[in-house]
């Protein structure tokens, strides 16, 4: 096997969620303020603290988002990455994209990684398509000089040539849609990191989309590709890995993944 | 990018849990120099588009506020400016606060502003506020565009000595980013900074030796002006502009107080940015 552009190693990750507030979830650090929503409420926690050792106080749940998930990654795979909601797929992502930090484990990247967990990133309304295309084309972290030799490409492929030089709130959300996610796929990582940014727009730019994405899958670079889309895997993903309530529960061929996801959700639905 | 791609040797980032003792990274500031700038160009462009008056909005504040102040303090209270004529006066120390004020404002908010780039996108979050506050040293920077013309007005000659006014410039707004980091920071987990800022901002005005020389306070109580860094450095920048003898512990001061509060707040704020995508 050739040397992985991706390698994790029992990365977990686990949250905490107050007995107070079920909703509010976040790690805790152990820092000077307990998990509270406002400053009442963290100087409160404080003040209590003592009481709470007498009265045996419960601590607060555990979410175990990610546990100890290791897997490598080679150059120019295209990795399916599927599982249930909560099952901690986005979680993995954000770790990936260093958006949120792992409890413990270790992930390390051989290659510049962009991360799309939404499009349009950054895209400011009172700012031009030309404007937003700099500044979201920086945000994903584009040099400028790559963003100038790809600009007529991107208004190509987006087809907003005419109005470059308005301001995007008055795109139509289609538009809006377009310019994004043209900015997106001229990115130059190595890594590319998707959370179901597929085909987006009407019929004729979801084809361009399949086209480009065809066209990013064939250029050799490498992809983390998460969908709940079972099709689209099966048919774009060399391997695939299952995540189920944080752990992987499969992996290898991305056909023979998703047959085992299928069968053991047993639901009409994993049909899809 | 094609099959040509060569593997490094060792991996280009590492992800783990950080260390308690949090690093400051410039190497990872120095590569996102690009993101800082088209932030701050983002956040200047924006201020003043759809306005008719665009830029010139930073002068009028300063300066509508001396006219006001002149009128007030310099005729009705009669203020005593230390021999310097009051409108002038003020309009030194107004242009300073406005962009003190400005720049701890939009600062402190600056990340919950960005909100949306901080839950999807990775840099050193650092660039977030550093922006903000560079694009209101622009501001700053057309402000004292009109200062030129008053002090010739009241007959005040450049001088050899102006050549530190930039360095009183840098000094407020190192000051400033690091009151902002700090804030900010302490704004993503609790809200209450958020209010507190413009109450926090309003009794420094009257802290500050703005609109009144710090020698209307008696000797006695001197001290406590001097506490804050503001006082050193409105007091030095005007007495560099109108060639006035410079006082320099409070001066000393208040670049001692500002370096230690900015080493501080870049290590709170790289410790708290861990979970800021948690929170935000």
């Amino acid at each position: 096997m050739r040397r992985p552009i991706v390698r994790v190693q029992g990365l977990t990750k686990q949250f905490i969620h107050t007995t107070r507030d079920k909703e509010f979830v976040h790690t805790a650090r152990g820092g000077a303020f307990g998990p509270s929503d406002t400053l009442k409420e963290a100087l409160s926690h404080a003040a209590r603290a003592p009481l709470r050792r007498f009265r045996g106080a419960r601590p607060a749940g555990t979410v175990a988002a990610l546990t100890d998930v290791c897997f490598e990654v080679e150059p120019g795979e295209i990795l399916g990455i599927i599982g249930p909601n909560g099952a901690g797929k986005s979680t993995l992502l954000k770790i990936l994209a260093r958006i949120l930090e792992p409890t413990s484990g270790r992930a390390e990247l051989y290659g510049r990684v962009a991360s799309l967990l939404e499009i349009g990133t950054g895209f400011h309304p009172d700012l031009t398509g030309r404007e937003n295309i700099y500044l979201n084309g920086a945000i994903l972290g584009m040099k400028r000089r790559e963003i100038n030799n790809r600009f007529d490409e991107i208004v190509a492929f987006a087809e907003v040539d005419r109005f470059l030089d308005t301001p995007v709130k008055r795109y139509s959300s289609g538009m809006f849609v377009r310019l994004a996610f043209a900015v997106a796929a001229h990115l130059d990582h190595e890594v590319l990191i998707l959370d179901e940014v597929l085909a987006v727009g009407d019929l004729r730019f979801q084809e361009k989309c399949i086209g480009k994405f065809d066209e990013i899958t064939k250029s050799g670079r490498t992809i983390l590709f998460v969908s709940h889309s079972l099709a689209s895997v099966t048919q774009l993903c060399g391997n695939a890995i299952l995540l189920m309530g944080g752990e992987i529960q499969r992996r290898g061929p991305a056909a023979e993944v998703v047959d085992y996801y299928r069968m053991v959700s047993g639901s009409e639905l994993a049909r899809a | 990018m094609s099959a040509s791609y060569v593997l490094p040797d060792k991996p280009l980032v590492v992800i783990e849990r950080s260390a308690a003792w949090a690093s400051m990274n410039f190497r990872g500031l120095w590569a996102y120099r690009e993101l800082f700038y088209f932030l701050m160009w983002r956040d200047l462009k924006v201020r003043y588009r759809q306005t008719v008056l665009g830029a010139t909005w930073a002068i009028l504040q300063p300066l509508l506020t001396m006219l006001i102040f002149t009128y007030f303090f310099g005729r009705l209270v009669k203020v005593p400016s230390d021999g310097i004529p009051y409108p002038i006066f003020a309009y030194a120390g107004l242009v300073t606060w406005s962009f003190f004020s400005s720049a701890v404002s939009l600062g402190s908010n600056s990340l919950l502003a960005n909100s949306g780039v901080i839950a999807k996108v990775y840099f050193p979050r650092i660039i977030i506020p550093a922006a903000t506050v560079s694009a209101t040293l622009v501001d700053f920077g057309i402000t004292l565009v009109l200062l030129a013309p008053l002090m010739l007005y009241y007959g005040y000659a450049l001088s050899w000595s102006f050549v530190l006014l930039p360095f009183f410039i840098v000094l407020t707004a190192l000051f400033a980013l690091a009151v902002g980091m700090l804030i900010s920071a302490f704004a993503v987990r609790y809200r209450d900074a958020l209010y507190a800022t413009p109450f926090l901002i309003q009794i420094w005005f009257f802290m500050s030796p703005v609109i009144y020389p710090s020698s209307l306070v008696p000797p006695s109580h001197r001290w406590l002006m001097e506490l804050n860094p503001l006082t050193g450095i409105i007091e030095g920048f005007r007495a560099v502009l109108f060639g006035r003898p410079l006082n320099w512990s409070p001066v000393l001061f208040s670049v001692a107080f500002p370096m230690v509060l900015l080493i501080y707040a870049a290590h709170r704020f790289r410790k708290a940015e861990r979970t800021f995508a948690e929170f935000i």
